[in-house]
């Protein structure tokens, strides 16, 4: 119990932090207003080219907001990965491992402190334009469906990006694994074209993935609501939290193992 | 003007030796940009093969567009790495140290620092346009020529953007947000976009002189586009230069030479 109130208080340090400076949380949120925009264009454009209200089950609206929720996933993560690697390389991890807190525990903690607020402005300023641009959702209570899927969306990108940051303990410059990462994302997660509009055999492998569990998952389930969508989305993601969890443990003993620090 | 090439020469020849002495990350970074690069393409090669074109504007528009503005970001990376992060340095008062020596204080500021990834976009942009379907000796020709007046506009965009930082301070959420915005609506087919928009897309955020422009003087010569990009690249150029002379009068020293390194 003690343990859960030591992260929970790391979390809410973390979270109260991220308040510290509204400017830049808001500049930061504004990034989404073109990004939907211009999506606004496209798929305008594209529906009306195809003749058709509705493309892989998704109307325009739908999928102007399913670009949204997609759009605030991603916005909405800390570079954690990048944290890590400086971590490693500068040696001050060797200060934060000395420490009575578990380094996994402690950095989960802080990453989902400063997630929460970067996640509500992103769907604030998003939210404001795709409503003005093409109506409320429509199905305003997916978002209350799609919340344990976002949560759940937030670990296992946690779990990639954690493993992703330890690699700087055998590579110099992680930066080309966390783009290449990002893109896979982008691509096999949805985030810029839903899985629903991709030829068959990519959405087969794509949905199989742990990609469409951090984005297409959580945003799907927002736009259409159904029991079957929600178990679903919940059981791949159980699984590969699981599998995920299990490789990034295995990483971190690794990389500690072989962790060597000069000087002080 | 030829003392200044020179300069810049000595200097950008010293950054590149500076970044390949960590050889497997100045590698991992170049390859890895090209493979970051061609992933994000796929999802345009998934995109237009289930819906055509837009408007008119189809895949191979899109390897050209997509070409140009990448070899374009790569080489102001690579030649002009600190336009990036120029608010920065204003605000941090890190401008002493430049400002103590006897060359332009701009150029010497935005060109003391090469990003090694910018290689792998600079040689992305080549094969996306040999990929094309559209190659041609005399293209390839108007590529490099297109390449370089985007990558002026572009380093001007950033330096005109990042100059606001003599007024507000601390810019770098500003900035990122004007940096994407002429990624995003330049990599997007102009088709999109009504003449309202286009307005804005040449002027504000000029996204179709680092994209659709290019692409089109690429594809097919005229003067027209020719003029447009000389004028665009011209106009910006000076632009970001009278404001940043403008600001640097109100540039405030942070007391900080130091050997920058």
């Amino acid at each position: 119990m003690n343990s859960i109130r030591k992260y929970w208080s790391i979390f809410q340090i973390t979270l109260i932090n991220s308040l510290a400076y509204p400017g830049e949380l808001i500049g930061r949120s504004l990034m989404i207003v073109p990004f939907m925009w211009v999506f606004y264009q496209l798929w305008k454009i594209t529906f009306a080219a195809s003749g058709t209200e509705v493309i892989g089950g998704l109307t325009l609206r739908d999928t102007l907001w399913y670009l949204m929720l997609a759009e605030t996933i991603e916005l909405g993560r800390p570079p954690l990965a990048r944290t890590i690697s400086e971590n490693v390389k500068d040696g001050s991890i060797a200060y934060i491992l000395n420490k009575p807190y578990d380094f996994m525990l402690y950095q989960f903690s802080t990453t989902m402190g400063e997630t929460i607020f970067r996640t509500l402005m992103n769907a604030l300023f998003g939210g404001i334009v795709v409503w003005w641009l093409v109506g409320a959702p429509n199905q305003p209570a997916g978002l209350i469906v799609a919340l344990p899927a976002i949560l759940g969306a937030w670990t296992l990108h946690f779990c990639v990006m954690a493993m992703i940051g330890l690699s700087a303990f055998t590579f110099e410059d992680v930066s080309a694994f966390m783009w290449i990462y990002q893109k896979f994302a982008f691509l096999l997660g949805g985030l810029l074209i839903p899985l629903d509009f991709y030829p068959q055999w990519i959405q087969s492998i794509a949905k199989s993935l742990p990609f469409s569990s951090m984005i297409y998952g959580p945003a799907r389930l927002f736009v259409t609501p159904s029991l079957e969508i929600f178990v679903n989305v919940m059981a791949y993601q159980i699984v590969w939290i699981a599998v995920l969890g299990v490789l990034l443990t295995l990483a971190y003993r690794r990389g500690i193992a072989q962790l060597t620090v000069n000087g002080g | 003007m030829f003392k200044e090439l020179k300069f810049l020469l000595a200097i950008w020849k010293t950054n590149l030796l500076s970044v390949m002495e960590y050889r497997v990350s100045f590698l991992t970074q170049a390859i890895g940009m090209m493979a970051n690069d061609f992933m994000y393409f796929v999802i345009w090669i998934i995109f237009f093969d289930r819906f055509k074109d837009v408007r008119g504007w189809g895949i191979q528009d899109m390897y050209i567009t997509y070409g140009v503005l990448a070899s374009s970001f790569g080489l102001v990376s690579l030649l002009f790495g600190n336009a990036f992060n120029l608010s920065d340095i204003i605000a941090r008062g890190r401008l002493d140290y430049y400002l103590s020596l006897p060359r332009p204080v701009l150029l010497h500021t935005v060109s003391s620092r090469m990003i090694a990834s910018g290689m792998g976009d600079f040689t992305y942009g080549f094969v996306s346009y040999a990929i094309s379907g559209q190659f041609t000796w005399d293209g390839l020709l108007r590529f490099v020529l297109a390449t370089l007046l985007a990558a002026a506009v572009f380093a001007a965009f950033l330096i005109l953007m990042q100059s606001l930082a003599f007024w507000f301070g601390m810019m770098s959420n500003f900035s990122a947000l004007a940096l994407n915005a002429i990624l995003t609506f330049g990599i997007y087919p102009i088709t999109l976009f009504d003449n309202y928009a286009k307005l804005i897309l040449f002027t504000i955020i000029p996204a179709a002189l680092v994209g659709a422009v290019p692409a089109e003087f690429i594809t097919r010569f005229t003067w027209q586009t020719l003029a447009e990009l000389l004028l665009g690249a011209t106009i910006f150029l000076g632009l970001a230069v009278t404001v940043f002379r403008l600001g640097l009068k109100r540039y405030e020293s942070g007391s900080a030479i130091q050997v920058e390194v």
